[in-house]
């Protein structure tokens, strides 16, 4: 099905090497936008209104469908359960699943050896065609690599049965020797996870016989050249982050049918329909169209969905069963059997003249991927490729990175995705040499980052995604004004405690929206005679609000009352293709395709209003749910116009419209972090009493959503910088298996957070529009860090930031 | 077995195994607006008020509540029309994916009529055993505050009804900090 050779860059970065970079005449400044959209804020009717959230009634009230709350609905549903492997390396070498069969209200069980267990490899990752990840995965495997490799699966009439069956199954090992440790895995001598067959679709760079999935690596100018200068101070520091969980509320979750017409139908908790229809054709070897997926309400993805972690088996169960098939992951299954953010080293090193200009940037990260490979390459390229860019005037740029395999559950895509990584090593770094040189940390960052017209060559100096691009949107230095004004960063009073120092820090980040060159999106609009109109769309809405956004873009180009838009969104079998939710790129691809759709059917609507008026379109618009004429003030309603295309004397219409969108573009939103701590430097404890984010996300479609997306995902870094994510024990087995035993803030633990949105405009973008989900992710890490530097004078550079580790440092230097 | 229940008001006969957790049964029930995010007991989706309480159904066995009072996030208010608390999350913007939710605003009501005007430190601590991870919990805090006086003032919804979400959380900070040893 793919051409192994040629997996294209996506998700996140490019790091198969691409050819030549592109010239630069392949960025001019000038930017052909269209007049419509670049509205001022007094002339815009929909967009930039914090207008209800089109599906927060059902939501408020209970009414939303999510994947399992269609059980009512199946009377025949049978659940499914699955076994997972209890060693952490090793080999199945038999299996005895005969009390299960046996068990009363048992349908069906499945084994790796089953006739209807898939075999074909494949990746999970939810990433576009060919996927840039390898295909290392069976659906049920013998070869286990992990605790939780799923190995048999049963579907029974209730979720009990099919638990106790799935506990009376008993299976064999050959156990293997097993390796944790990233960097112990990176050798020779370590166990290998892989035999060179077992992989198929590798990535570049790759080495099984040392466990390494993919090697990467993308420079501009000459840093070792740059490093050996004799007027530039070199400075190295090295970090490491969490292996941090998605822990979004709602599990993973599929219903799974075939229906009349012998189609597969999948209801399911997914961020990438498209992406997970044409993997369960290849894994399934159906075509395409025999399979539907379709989204319902999603309760959180955070890129623990961008992929298809559980689709498979309870379709194969449901085939063999003969009947529907729901499987809900448990919690358990969430924190050690699901995926997670890839834990990292990340070395910085920079060269800096002693005045303080900054001739070199180099960041290597070693990332352990895990049992698999899913995202590990483009993840780890994100690193680099995010970041470092912000830093755009820096002549000599170097990143590397080393995707590993270790005997640990499986890593993914996850909210910043590599961006979190590269910004704490990237900023707590450069704060430090600020100090070190003595140099104040704001400026130091503003003599060198991105501003508007900068040909940002570092971004694509990996090629492929985030490859060179013009910046024509930059908000950073109104985000780090406003940031410093609300936290009162220029009058930090000191506590009356002696021993209570108090410090802010602050850090910056850079993301993209959507991958460049990598993405599609596509929406279709038609009208109803009574004037309004049905939205279709590909986009993924997995509770972010991408369903209102694009609402508000069609109805502010119909020039309608959002409530006469009905979405419907994510069914494969209905709406237009899109490459799912992933990348920031929902508001910005998706939201553009409905522009475009809702400007199609705009024109024929002009079309019916000339007619009806008697004046030439030229002279007309829509607005307040009327096309009227700007010379002679006439108006015709849009319902008439509607009655008068579908039942009109003389000609007849359904007025319908499409858009597609594609682009090369991904433009950064940006955003400035402020932490503000106060630190006991007798214990080490610390209070973070307040949080700021300024976010440049261009123009927001709706304010009060956009604020929402910043305070989560900066609780979500807050998360990284405070918590343990998930842990093991000695033996290398999770030690998270609820929510009780993931340490993460809760409400009363999470401090205020102040989201502040900076409007800037992105030619680019529909109305202006960039992303505003990620870029907030990736800060409060390094902000953290600052700020105890700030406070006590030590610095942690190893997530979670803890009383113990700041005490312990405090104490090597007193 | 049957058991008795008063379900959002309507007295019912549920068929059920006395072991049976709360909230399978419900949803069973078609009580579907009862969510379940962990393996029980934990994340705060399953909260119903029994018997006035805000309590996790997952966590309760059905044997236990015979004859209780139940009420589900779908016995406050309809679509059409949104009780105050349901109001002030939809206006604040404090739901998000939404999973979390129904748990939220039942613990909402239940501190409400314990606590008519709570504090903000009051509030996130109401909410601390229920978890969102999409929101940061910022939002839904501020619409906890503003229900309160919604409730107060007479149990009237703001008369615009719609956007209007007054930031009356913010700035008024008493206990936002976290403490780690
Ligand atoms: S499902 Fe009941 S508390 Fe989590
Ligand atoms: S809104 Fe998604 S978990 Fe709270």
């Amino acid at each position: 099905m793919s051409d192994p050779d040629e997996p294209k860059p996506d998700g996140g970065t490019a790091s198969q090497p691409e050819g030549e970079s592109p010239e630069l005449e392949d960025h001019p400044l000038e930017w052909d936008e269209p007049e419509n959209n670049d509205l001022a804020p007094d002339e815009r009717a929909s967009v930039s209104r914090p207008a209800q959230k089109d599906d927060d009634p059902k939501l408020v009230t209970g009414q939303a469908k999510y994947t399992a709350d269609y059980e009512t609905q199946f009377p025949d549903l049978a659940r499914a359960a699955v076994v997972r492997s209890e060693i952490l390396h090793g080999y199945v070498t038999d299996i005895d699943a005969s009390a299960a069969e046996e068990m009363d209200g048992v349908h069906a069980v499945l084994t790796p050896w089953s006739e209807g267990t898939p075999d074909a490899k494949y990746t999970s990752a939810g990433q576009s065609y060919p996927e840039p990840s390898p295909w290392d995965m069976t659906v049920l495997n013998e070869h286990v690599r992990y605790v939780g490799d799923p190995i048999a699966a049963v579907a029974a009439e209730d979720a009990e049965t099919a638990r106790a069956a799935a506990e009376s199954i008993e299976v064999e090992y050959e156990e293997a020797e097993y390796v944790l440790d990233p960097e112990a895995a990176h050798s020779e001598d370590a166990p290998r996870l892989f035999e060179e067959d077992e992989v198929e679709n590798e990535i570049v760079g790759h080495d099984y016989s040392r466990n390494r999935m993919a090697h990467i690596e993308g420079e501009i100018g000459d840093v070792e050249d740059a490093v050996a200068r004799e007027d530039v101070h070199v400075h190295e520091t090295e970090w490491e982050t969490i292996r941090q969980s998605h822990a979004q509320i709602e599990p993973h979750t599929t219903l799974a049918y075939t229906d009349e017409d012998d189609r597969h139908v999948l209801v399911t908790s997914t961020q990438v329909p498209n992406h997970t229809r044409r993997q369960l054709a290849h894994l399934f070897d159906v075509p395409i169209r025999d399979v539907r997926v379709s989204k319902p309400r999603v309760g959180g993805g955070f890129g623990g969905k961008q992929a298809m972690v559980v689709e498979p088996i309870p379709l194969a169960l449901s085939i063999a069963a003969d009947r529907p098939v729901l499987y809900e992951a448990t919690r358990e299954e969430e924190f050690h059997a699901m995926r997670s953010r890839h834990p990292m080293t990340v070395r910085a090193r920079t060269a800096v003249t002693e005045d303080g200009s900054i001739e070199a940037i180099d960041l290597y990260a070693l990332s352990n991927t895990g049992a698999y490979g899913s995202h590990g390459m483009t993840v780890a390229g994100n690193v680099g490729s995010k970041p470092m860019p912000l830093y755009s005037k820096v002549p000599n740029a170097r990143f590397e990175a080393d995707i590993v395999h270790t005997n640990t559950p499986q890593t993914g895509a996850m909210r910043g995705y590599g961006a979190p990584q590269g910004t704490l090593a990237l900023e707590g770094h450069l704060d430090e040499v600020a100090r070190d040189l003595d140099l104040d940390p704001v400026e130091f960052r503003q003599r060198h980052y991105m501003e508007v017209g900068d040909l940002d060559e570092i971004a694509g100096m990996m090629g492929g995604e985030g490859a060179e691009r013009r910046i024509r949107s930059c908000g950073l230095d109104e985000c780090i004004e406003r940031g410093k004004d609300a936290i009162g960063w220029d009058d930090v009073e000191q506590p009356d405690e002696d021993h209570l120092h108090r410090g802010i820090g602050m850090a910056l980040s850079a993301q993209g929206t959507g991958v460049a060159g990598d993405e599609l999106g596509a929406a279709q609009l038609m009208m109803n005679e009574d004037g309004s109109f049905h939205l279709h769309v590909g986009g993924v809405d997995i509770g972010t609000g991408a369903d209102t956004a694009f609402i508000q873009i069609a109805a502010e180009v119909l020039g309608c009352d959002e409530e006469d838009i009905v979405i419907k969104s994510s069914d494969t079998d209905v709406t237009p293709f899109d490459y799912g939710a992933y990348a920031s790129s929902t508001t910005y691809i998706s939201g553009m395709a409905v522009k475009k759709a809702a400007e199609d059917a705009k024109e024929r609507i002009l079309y019916w209003g000339s007619k009806l008026l008697e004046e030439p379109e030229s002279n007309l618009d829509t607005g307040d749910g009327t096309v009227y004429s700007e010379e002679t003030g006439a108006s015709v309603s849009l319902e008439e116009i509607g009655y008068e295309a579908a039942y009109g004397h003389d000609e007849r219409e359904h007025i319908l419209g499409k858009g597609t969108h594609c682009t090369e573009e991904s433009p950064p939103p940006f955003a400035a972090q402020f932490a503000d701590v106060t630190v006991d430097e007798e214990t080490g404890e610390f209070e973070v009493t307040e949080l700021v984010v300024a976010v440049d996300c261009g123009v927001a479609i709706n304010p009060g959503m956009a604020e929402g997306q910043v305070e989560g995902a900066n609780h979500m870094s807050y998360e990284m910088a405070v918590s343990e994510g998930i842990t093991f024990d000695d033996e290398g087995r999770s030690e998270v298996r609820g929510f009780d035993d993931y340490d993460w803030p809760t409400a009363a633990e999470t401090p205020t957070i102040e989201s502040i949105l900076v409007e800037t405009h992105e030619p680019t973008g529909p109305f202006g529009a960039k992303s505003v989900a990620e870029v907030p992710t990736n800060t409060v890490p390094p902000a953290l860090s600052n700020a105890i530097r700030e406070a006590v004078g030590v610095r942690i550079t190893e997530m979670p930031i803890t009383a113990e580790k700041i005490n312990a440092a405090l104490e090597d230097d007193g | 077995m049957q058991f008795s229940l008063t379900v959002n008001g309507d007295p019912t006969s549920i068929d059920a195994a006395p072991e049976e957790d709360l909230a399978t049964v419900l949803r069973r029930e078609g009580y579907t607006g009862v969510k379940c995010g962990c393996d029980g007991g934990v994340c705060g989706a399953s909260k119903v008020l029994i018997d006035g309480e805000a309590r996790m159904a997952c966590g309760t066995t059905v044997g236990d509540v015979d004859g209780a009072t139940i009420v589900t996030i779908e016995g406050l208010g309809t679509q059409d029309d949104l009780h105050p608390i349901q109001q002030a999350f939809v206006d604040h913007f404090a739901v998000q994916c939404g999973f979390c939710i129904p748990g939220m605003i039942v613990q909402t009501k239940a501190l409400l009529e314990e606590t008519p005007d709570p504090s903000e430190a009051e509030a996130r601590a109401a909410i601390d055993d229920n978890l969102c991870r999409c929101t940061g919990y910022q939002k839904p805090v501020e619409a906890i505050l503003d229900a309160a006086e919604r409730v107060n003032g007479d149990g009237a919804v703001a008369t615009d009804g719609g956007t209007s979400p007054a930031s009356t959380a913010r700035g008024t900070t008493e206990d936002g900090g976290e403490s780690h040893e």
